[in-house]
């Protein structure tokens, strides 16, 4: 286990080192200067473009401001964006959003996700079945921009039940339209892998075992069909987890929550070279973590799989 | 065993769910208690002290009282100025009105004033708006080209006693007045607490208006203003302005819709359908923009002037402004925005016009067009369908094979464009922060005057005639005349429309003004009983 957790750390240090610079040298290659481009179609003076370039080190050579951007990184400094702000404290100001509305999302996607998945399962190929499948494909089909506009209109706009922007409403009302669209693309691939695997579980010969056993159903699926068959929806719930903390940019946008995903837009709008690396390392960040901690609840749940 | 594992780490998951949804909790309640107060949709503004801001006008206007005030029936009236006058137009004494204060209670004194515009000019500090006193005599030593600057001040301003002082220009100006105006934004005065930390006045700004801010600014959460009690001005219809940030502005559009936000100004995109959606409650206010056609002078197949006046009269900008632009703008006749006083409209007659058959036999007189035309503008912000329809015109009516296509952001086009690396036309426009016409004939005529290469054409005898405007223009425009016949006869692009700025408005405002920078008169905002 430890070998195990070593060999991830290493992996991790060279994954980060690698994608903050190619990311760092991309956003660089970018075509257009972004100080000229600033102040929109007014530009600001050539004396003062100037000097923000010294003021940003942008005068320098790539590998000299990627040099400078991981120095910074081993102070705590993750840089400056071109407004003067500092940006460790626009992400800090912007995680508590997409936190809440990813995790808002996900639970959504896990609570129903999994209980649809078990009743289809436990029922396959009956009238509920069939309409599930129906929907779960309705929704995946549908682009997450249409959904979240017409939601909007319908449910904010028409009906008046939430909020048709902002957080200031507060959770749960400002995040729930939101995460709702979110999570129904998400939640459709979740019931459809839970009822494979139920359905699955279900014909293996251990649970016909109990049920010759007289152990009562209930436990037979509460306890041991849940547990088989959720191993695998679990990979998938962790990776869906990075993602959706990875900011829904579209989603964010259309309901105006000042998230991490809008910051990274706004931040390759801009060419804003400190901003988009330290998103996206953070990201990147996640999404290994995840995945470690996939691996780690896996082998708690399947004694089989073994980190050695 | 096992099973307690996985019990402890749903519990983990919940409680820090829990904890991060109880942070993101907590907005802010709506005044309930009888308070005038409205809510206008803006674009978070990242700066919002005056000589930096880039997006906050709005706020800017609310938070700090200009030395004058262009009103609507193009009357100049003094502010905060009690007056300004210069017997040679160079040299300008500025007399201030007594009884002033900023919001901490200091006095605005004429050394404010001093004091706030080096602190614009000087280099190091790299105020984005610097450029708005760049004609104040001393600038360049402030910004010299290289190394680093002589001084800290400049030598131009002179402050006389408390409430007066003087400004030399590098050269005569009949305009500038004009240019302390209300969206002149870098000519706001700052009190001295500011300029022992600019960056912890950028956060809270205190100004001289008719509003104060509440709270620090912080990214993206709304800036509440109230009603500054011992304003010396006159005093305005509301108690209290909250400007929301948001990043779409068609959701902010939606939201006025349904009522969460009083003002919003309109996204391109609706613009079609807000007369039909808003009725009365739908404005365009005339802007001091101008858009053009920018055309590749350094491409020789752009060099007769009869080619770029057949394009001109190939475009049909009725039809386009009624289809793309709901109608909201106006054609243009001339070369500077009508709102620009003394402009003379319909100078620019029938190359201005829509007539396909004069224009085809014009092109076709020049000995038509060679190659492909690919019209060339910034992608990303709607623009899309207005330059496919200018596209479609030329292929129509010149039979020129002619695309319109993207860059793929802002920045790429405008490297593009001040590189002169464009072989079609181009996307031009300008919007002017004071209505004169000399602040759109300087950025798109004069060589570094602001719009590099939105017209690459800069010749001297049109400089030499704008200078001459703005040494003896009497006050009403009528100097400008002469600039903008020269720019007729050489006719370098077409200009298509005069913008307007589009406003929609919830139910709780009966009306709203502005004045002629376009933007919304915030401290004039009649509500709804």
């Amino acid at each position: 286990m430890i070998r195990f957790l070593g060999r991830r750390a290493f992996e991790l240090v060279v994954v980060f080192v690698g994608v903050t610079f190619i990311i760092y040298v991309m956003v660089f290659t970018l075509p257009g200067d972004p100080i000229a481009a600033l102040g929109g179609d007014r530009p600001l003076p050539e004396a003062v473009q100037e000097q923000l370039r010294a003021q940003y080190h942008l005068d320098e050579p790539v590998w000299l401001q990627y040099l400078r951007y991981v120095g910074g990184l081993f102070v705590g400094d993750l840089g400056t964006g071109f407004d003067g702000r500092a940006v460790g404290d626009r992400m800090a100001a912007r995680w508590p959003v997409t936190i809440t509305l990813a995790l808002t999302a996900w639970a959504i996607e896990v609570v129903v996700g999994v209980v649809l998945g078990l009743v289809t399962g436990l029922r396959s190929g009956g009238f509920v079945d069939r309409t599930v499948l129906v929907g779960t494909i309705l929704a995946t089909s549908i682009p997450v921009f249409v959904l979240g506009v017409t939601a909007q209109l319908v449910f904010g706009l028409q009906l008046g039940w939430f909020p048709i922007a902002g957080t200031s409403a507060g959770w749960p009302s400002a995040y729930l339209l939101p995460a709702i669209v979110i999570a129904l693309f998400g939640l459709a691939s979740v019931t459809r892998l839970m009822r494979g695997s139920v359905v699955d579980t279900m014909r293996s010969d251990f649970v016909r075992t109990l049920t010759a056993k007289g152990m009562p159903r209930r436990n037979i699926v509460g306890v041991h069909v849940m547990r088989n068959s959720v191993a695998p929806v679990l990979t998938f719930l962790a990776i869906d987890l990075g993602y959706l903390l990875g900011g829904t940019v579209v989603i964010e946008a259309i309901f105006n929550l000042p998230g991490i995903g809008q910051l990274l837009f706004d931040a390759i709008k801009t060419h804003e070279g400190p901003t988009v690396v330290g998103v996206a390392t953070a990201l990147i960040l996640i999404f290994l973590a995840t995945s470690v901690l996939v691996d780690l609840v896996n082998s708690l749940l399947d004694p089989r799989i073994r980190h050695e | 065993m096992r099973r307690k594992q996985r019990t402890a780490t749903a519990g983990v998951l919940l409680v820090a769910a829990m904890a991060l949804t109880a942070c993101a909790t907590g907005g802010s309640d709506a005044a309930d208690d009888g308070t005038r107060a409205i809510t206008m949709g803006v674009t978070d503004p990242g700066t919002l002290t005056p000589g930096r801001q880039l997006v906050a006008y709005d706020f800017n206007m609310a938070v700090w009282a200009p030395l004058t005030f262009l009103e609507s029936d193009g009357t100049l009236t003094y502010v905060q100025a009690e007056s300004i006058e210069s017997d040679d137009n160079t040299t300008w004494t500025i007399t201030l009105k007594d009884g002033w204060t900023f919001h901490d209670g200091t006095p605005v004194t004429a050394q404010s004033y001093v004091d706030s515009w080096n602190t614009v000019a000087y280099g190091p500090n790299a105020f984005e708006n610097s450029g708005q006193v760049a004609n104040i005599v001393g600038y360049t030593d402030l910004n010299p080209a290289e190394g680093e600057p002589t001084g800290t001040e400049m030598s131009g301003l002179t402050v006389v006693d408390d409430s007066t002082f003087t400004v030399e220009l590098i050269g005569p100006d009949s305009q500038f007045p004009l240019q302390v105006s209300q969206a002149q934004t870098a000519m706001y005065p700052m009190p001295e607490s500011a300029f022992d930390d600019l960056d912890a006045y950028n956060t809270h700004p205190i100004g001289n208006g008719p509003f104060e801010l509440q709270d620090d600014y912080v990214e993206n959460e709304p800036m509440v203003v109230t009603a500054y009690e011992d304003y010396a001005g006159d005093e305005p219809t509301t108690d209290q302005i909250t400007f929301v940030p948001y990043t779409d502005d068609t959701t902010a559009y939606t939201d006025v819709q349904a009522g969460n936000l009083d003002i919003s100004s309109v996204p391109a995109s609706r613009l079609p359908q807000a007369d039909e959606e808003f009725g009365d409650s739908f404005y365009s206010f005339e802007a001091p923009g101008i858009s053009y056609l920018g055309l590749p002078l350094w491409d020789e197949r752009y060099q007769d002037v009869r080619v770029r006046q057949a394009i001109s009269m190939a475009i049909d900008r009725e039809t386009i402004n009624d289809v793309i632009y709901g109608g909201a703008y106006t054609p243009a006749t001339a070369f500077t925005p009508a709102i620009e006083p003394g402009t003379p409209e319909g100078i620019c007659g029938e190359l201005c016009e829509y007539d396909p058959e004069a224009a085809k036999a014009l092109l076709d007189e020049a000995g038509g067009f060679e190659g492909s035309m690919e019209i060339y503008f910034p992608g990303g912000g709607g623009l899309d369908e207005f330059y496919n329809a200018i596209a479609n015109n030329l292929r129509q009516n010149l039979g020129v094979d002619a695309t319109a296509v993207p860059s793929a952001d802002w920045a790429e086009f405008s490297d593009k464009r001040t590189a002169s690396d464009i072989d079609g036309p181009f996307f031009s426009r300008w919007g002017a922060l004071y209505p004169s016409q000399q602040a759109t004939l300087r950025p798109f005529f004069v060589e570094n005057g602001g719009c590099a290469n939105c017209i690459p054409w800069y010749d001297e005898s049109v400089k030499a005639a704008i200078d001459t405007a703005d040494a003896t223009d009497p006050g009403d425009g009528s100097a400008y005349a002469d600039v903008q016949e020269l720019i007729l006869e050489e006719f370098p692009a077409p200009p298509l429309f005069f913008e307007t700025y589009s406003y929609v408005t919830s139910d709780a405002i009966s009306e709203l003004v502005t004045s002629p920078v376009g933007n919304p008169r915030l401290t004039h905002v009649e509500l709804a009983d």
